[in-house]
């Protein structure tokens, strides 16, 4: 077990540089997730961890000890891969002592050793299969074998559930996260989806071409986004963004609506362009004919275009605002409610649940 | 007829027409593969001498070459062909094709000048090699032999390099495309099978050995049997690189076909010709067959 800290780390192909200097600290034990769009870096980041590409500029210390110019072998990590990169031709068997063999162990203490491993991912009945002969998740339990055979410091996943299909990958994504709980060990996971990253993580880091954008717990995250790649990045379905500008009086306008009043508005000039943030979760629809209160915060009008049952809520889909066509807004509502396409609705949100951006920079304006 | 057709199912229409169009491959195969080949099985007992109607001998042809030195002799060198020339060019291409997939300047140039021979003919070269193999100041080999200072070799004139000497640039003329192919099945390992062996601390020797050698078996099958039925045909660099093509120094070098050849188109001798051609079919039909056992088995 070991922390991993990473120091202006830096990856240049060539001339391109896709990684500009990030800044992580991970404790020991603990299961951080790099998430992000593809190209964003995650990746790669996760491979200079592991030593299968060159760092061009800053360190990677695991430990305390800088780790730049060792192998693999020698960085005490094990790794999972996407595609498992479990061996074919050999059983199952073969394949998971391949992490030992360059433990100095006797014999039989390595085969011990495998039995134990085997057991706990019940992989036993399958020892001596070949790898063609088991599923996806089964494969998948093989890699992970293969890695904590070796007991190292650090374990580095690397999209590792997304071959599986939806249901295995839950299934998977459960097994993994007990691993953790069980062996206590540092993770180090790769993933493009944040449900994934949010379900699994300690601490989640969002990444955007070659920058870390947030590093926070997964309620941090969610609840307090950094800026708007965070907010639509995180969560699903995406935040409502909604474009405005702050008033005379420190309120806000939303564009083609009224004004409202938001707390985080006054110490911004009058004005300024913003984008108001409201998850689905936080929004009630009402029918008209009912919306008679004047509550406090966000008040929208709207008509329902498309309406997703999902079993327990279901998602509206409101063409929001006076020139309505202009701004879709995503709304999460209970099934009870009969709401009907072309139906006239009222959009209401509590203060405490909106977020505020600066229009230009994106960043979060704070409250 | 029409209405025949429209009650297939959809099924037995697709059969059909796939059917259709393999009949003409299979017809012209019938006419130029099978019927030669069954004529010739027939050649092979009688005594046709091209002049004369063939009259039937039963099994003397095969009875002739049990007793006939030359053809075992023939026979032996066939096989010598193949015992060596298959480790050594296999060996040869997989370490250009494993070190020349790690390449990445010039990697087609290289590439390029390795498949050459492949696409020359066979004649040219086999001259340009019997040109090589003089001696001095003729020979470019016994030149450079000489002039570092080591003694010249006879080659193509000792029945005992002979051989060798033949194999070399057959050796060397395929060695193009079996580079390719072994390249083309590297790149089909996957790059995080050799990731996950570095990680796991796997030294080079035990990933070629355990890793890369295994999942290259289909590729290996493949190169081993085309390799394998081009040696024991060998003929071209034998009959342009030794005197009046005839596999000499004694026969030093001559393989199965040359002496076909010789036997059927010099000694006009047809059935003892068909006869041994017959014996090279079936020791080629064996040893594919054999080699596919082996290879896929595991």
């Amino acid at each position: 077990m070991a922390t991993v800290t990473i120091r202006n780390l830096v990856k240049r192909y060539r001339e391109a540089e896709v990684l500009h200097g990030i800044n992580l600290d991970i404790a020991d034990g603990e299961f951080v997730v790099l998430v992000g769009p593809s190209g964003c870096g995650k990746s790669t980041t996760l491979r200079m961890i592991a030593g299968l590409e060159d760092i061009s500029g800053g360190e990677v210390l695991i430990g305390d000890r800088v780790v730049n110019q060792l192998e693999p072998k020698e960085r005490n990590i094990a790794m999972v891969f996407q595609n498992y990169a479990i061996y074919p031709h050999m059983t199952i068997y073969k394949n998971i002592s391949f992490g030992l063999r360059t433990a100095r162990l006797p014999a039989a203490e390595k085969d011990r050793r495998i039995r134990a491993v085997a057991e706990q991912l019940e992989l036993t009945p399958y020892l001596d299969r070949k790898p063609g002969q088991l599923s996806g998740g089964q494969r998948q339990r093989v890699a992970i074998g293969r890695a904590i055979i070796r007991d190292p410091a650090v374990f580095l996943f690397d999209e590792p559930l997304s071959n599986l299909d939806a249901q295995l990958r839950a299934q998977t994504r459960l097994e993994i996260k007990k691993l953790h709980q069980r062996l206590g060990s540092t993770i180090i996971f790769v993933t493009h989806d944040q449900v994934e990253a949010m379900t699994l993580a300690d601490r989640i880091v969002i990444m955007r071409d070659g920058h870390i954008q947030q590093i926070g717990t997964p309620t941090e995250v969610y609840d307090h986004p950094a800026n708007t790649f965070v907010a639509r990045f995180i969560g699903s379905p995406s935040m409502n963004l909604l474009p405005g500008a702050v008033t005379a009086d420190g309120g806000l306008a939303l564009d083609g609506n009224g004004p409202i009043a938001h707390p985080a508005a006054r110490g911004l000039a009058p004005g300024s362009r913003v984008l108001l943030g409201v998850r689905a979760d936080d929004l009630r629809v009402q029918s008209h004919t009912g919306a008679t209160d004047k509550a406090p915060g966000l008040q929208l009008s709207g008509r329902v275009s498309v309406v997703e049952p999902l079993g327990p809520d279901m998602l509206v889909y409101l063409d929001a605002g006076l020139d309505a066509g202009t701004q879709q807004v995503i709304a999460k509502a209970d099934t009870r409610q009969t709401l009907r396409p072309g139906d006239e609705v009222t959009l209401t949100a509590a203060p405490e649940t909106l977020h505020l951006f600066d229009e230009q920079s994106g960043k979060a304006v704070a409250v | 007829m029409k209405h025949l057709y429209n009650r297939l199912s959809f099924q037995q229409k697709k059969a059909y027409w796939a059917w259709l169009f393999l009949a003409v491959p299979i017809l012209f195969f019938a006419a130029v593969r099978f019927y030669p080949t069954i004529n010739a099985a027939m050649i092979s007992f009688t005594d046709w001498n091209l002049l004369t109607e063939g009259k039937w001998v039963g099994l003397a042809n095969y009875e002739r070459m049990f007793t006939d030195k030359v053809f075992w002799k023939v026979f032996a060198n066939t096989f010598l062909y193949l015992i060596v020339g298959l480790p050594v060019s296999l060996t040869l291409a997989f370490v250009v094709a494993y070190y020349l997939d790690q390449v990445r300047f010039m990697h087609g140039f290289i590439r390029s000048l390795y498949f050459i021979p492949y696409l020359t003919t066979a004649v040219a070269m086999a001259w340009v090699w019997r040109w090589g193999y003089q001696p001095a100041p003729m020979g470019v080999i016994n030149q450079i032999l000489s002039s570092i200072g080591m003694p010249q070799q006879p080659f193509l004139r000792s029945p005992n390099q002979a051989l060798y000497a033949v194999l070399a640039p057959a050796i060397w003329a395929g060695l193009g495309f079996q580079v390719i192919i072994f390249m083309a099945g590297l790149r089909a390992i996957p790059e995080t099978y050799y990731e996950a062996a570095r990680i796991d601390g796997i030294g080079k020797l035990a990933t070629l050995w355990e890793i890369t050698l295994p999942l290259l078996r289909p590729t290996l099958v493949f190169i081993v049997v085309l390799t394998s039925i081009g040696l024991l045909r060998i003929f071209d660099q034998v009959y342009n690189m030794t005197v009046d093509g005839q596999g000499g120094p004694l026969n030093a070098t001559r393989p199965l076909v040359l002496n076909i050849y010789n036997t059927a188109f010099k000694d006009f001798d047809m059935g003892y010709a068909t006869a041994q051609t017959m014996v090279l079919f079936l020791v080629l039909l064996i040893i594919t067959l054999i080699q596919l056992r082996l290879m896929r088995s595991k």
